[in-house]
């Protein structure tokens, strides 16, 4: 029989409860996850006018996001109040996740009394922005927890892959945050949300090269630059993108050819990193996927642009016809600010990861 | 060696990538037909003379004889009136969207831009829509209208379809221009004191 000193039970202890910390992270992130992929398809939908109850297959997978990330941050919590010394490790985490859980919770209510008062909101009003806000701090929490946990323990190759599960839902709630600052979906009977068109033209440019660099980038630093995470990351994204915003919309569906081709920089800013990863190889890279941000969120940034470019009634079957008419224009304008906006991602990146890692 | 054939090849896959997605894809798509609905409608008067205080009926039963529409509009105007008030009830309607009703001095959309362009209204409107609207589907819209004074009673009504794509894609094509800009067909009733 064996017998258990005080120090192996600590150490029991404590592995134990770090990995209650990481399901915690698990469950959070991947709430936000089902949230955000929920949230895109929801829009869709509501381009489309199709009818909608409140037991539609988007809210389901909303709400049932919101329950997962719910008991994630529960048992984040379990788990680091039984961490003992290690608790500051992982305080930022759950710091960052609570706050997020509470404006996420807190966003239902809100919404209920802002539907009772002033009807249907469009994208960006204070409940959704509360919601998208809590959304993206949950995900970030979980990142961190998820990162930190895979670094202290050493963690293998293949447990890496689990970073991507950490920075999908980051990334797809950050672009919630920029699409609702910058496209026109915000103008109801009560209020007139939509962003300034020039303002948005401008979020929209620079926002978006910067969020997919960074987030590329990160992956890549976070993995300790293991190959194949940013092809998979990159990859992911646009699954989830074309599956929630270009299959619903029938008269979309040819051009899923031409969303696919994206994937083609990420491989080839991977194959690059891969064979060397120096700072110029990183900057390529970031600058890279910087500058392919208009094809990378089609369709929806075309409303941004066509505001100010061209002003058109764009019906849904009308969606790539506008998109495309726009395409050479916008890069013309935006092609050199989204590359220099990739080299800033790059540049936070580094920043970020040091912290996350507590370099 | 084999690094540069690598970089290489990246930057060919690279170029191809950019000349497919910003030339060669956006024009071979730009270059396929758009859909063109066809709206039209008829309407049925139940009386040409009443006297007043009594009501007649107007029946419309639109369609779209063309391709898939986004949005199938009928709109139903009352250049008599300031506002709709008890004159008009809705007695069938089976559009998808709820009826939208439009007062005198709101802005609305007009030409068919679809609120590209705009223009106040100077009479009360009802619009009914369907968001979208399939190839040869039926909608009914039928309203009862008690005149409150007597004389001709004029009711302006024409159908849209969007994507606004060709001269056929509103209805009528010619004749009587409304306020905003876009045709009608007129039906009158005499109000007999």
């Amino acid at each position: 029989m064996t017998t258990l000193t005080p120090k192996s039970s600590e150490t029991f202890l404590k592995n134990k409860s770090e990995f209650i910390f990481l399901i915690g992270s698990i469950f959070t992130s991947f709430g936000i996850l089902l949230v955000t992929v929920g949230g895109s398809w929801d829009i869709t939908n509501h381009l489309l006018s199709k009818p909608e109850s409140f037991f539609s297959p988007p809210h389901a997978l909303m709400y049932s996001g919101v329950a997962i990330s719910l008991t994630g941050v529960v048992l984040s919590f379990v788990g680091w109040k039984n961490l003992q010394k290690f608790k500051d490790s992982y305080f930022l985490s759950l710091k960052i996740q609570l706050i997020g859980i509470g404006l996420l919770t807190g966003a239902g209510p809100l919404d209920f009394i802002w539907h009772s008062y002033f009807g249907l909101d469009g994208l960006l009003s204070p409940p959704h922005f509360t919601l998208i806000t809590g959304m993206f701090l949950c995900s970030v929490g979980g990142m961190i927890g998820i990162s930190r946990y895979l670094k202290f323990n050493n963690s293998q190759s293949i447990a890496k892959y689990l970073l991507i599960l950490a920075v999908i839902p980051v990334w797809l709630s950050a672009s919630g945050i920029i699409s609702s600052l910058s496209l026109p979906f915000s103008s109801t009977d009560f209020f007139e949300f939509n962003p300034e068109p020039t303002i948005a033209f401008i979020i929209a440019s620079l926002a978006y090269p910067f969020l997919i660099s960074l987030s590329l980038t990160l992956i890549f630093r976070l993995s300790n630059y293991q190959f194949g995470i940013l092809s998979i990351l990159g990859g992911l994204f646009l699954l989830i993108y074309s599956s929630t915003a270009i299959i619903p919309n029938f008269a979309m569906f040819d051009t899923i050819q031409f969303y696919s081709l994206n994937l083609i920089p990420f491989v080839i800013a991977d194959i690059f990193l891969k064979i060397n990863r120096s700072k110029f190889s990183l900057f390529f890279a970031g600058g890279l996927v910087g500058s392919i941000f208009y094809m990378v969120y089609y369709p929806y940034v075309m409303y941004t642009y066509n505001e100010i470019l061209l002003g058109k009634l764009v019906s849904p079957s009308l969606i790539y016809f506008v998109y495309f008419e726009l395409i050479q224009t916008v890069l013309v304008y935006t092609l050199i600010p989204a590359i220099i906006m990739g080299f800033l991602g790059v540049l936070f990146s580094a920043k970020l990861s040091k912290k996350i890692l507590m370099n | 060696m084999n690094k540069f054939l690598i970089y290489l090849s990246g930057f060919v896959i690279l170029s191809l990538y950019f000349i497919l997605t910003i030339f060669i894809l956006p024009s071979e798509f730009l270059m396929t037909e758009q859909l063109i609905p066809k709206p039209s409608f008829q309407a049925v008067l139940s009386d040409s003379e009443i006297i007043l205080n009594d009501s007649f009926r107007l029946d419309i039963t639109s369609v779209n004889n063309g391709d898939y529409a986004d949005i199938h509009i009928v709109s139903v105007a009352f250049p008599e009136l300031i506002e709709i008030d008890d004159v008009v009830k809705i007695a069938t309607y089976d559009f998808t969207l709820s009826p939208s009703y439009i007062s005198v001095g709101e802005e609305i959309g007009s030409k068919y831009s679809g609120g590209v362009e705009t223009t106040i209204s100077q009479y009360p409107s009802i619009e009914a829509m369907s968001r979208p609207l399939k190839s040869d589907v039926e909608t009914h819209f039928d309203i009862v209208v008690t005149p409150k004074k007597s004389g001709i009673f004029n009711i302006y009504v024409k159908s849209i379809g969007i994507p606004h794509t060709s001269d056929v894609s509103h209805y009528p094509y010619s004749g009587i221009l409304d306020h905003q800009n876009e045709h009608v067909l007129v039906y009158s009733v005499t109000v007999n004191p």
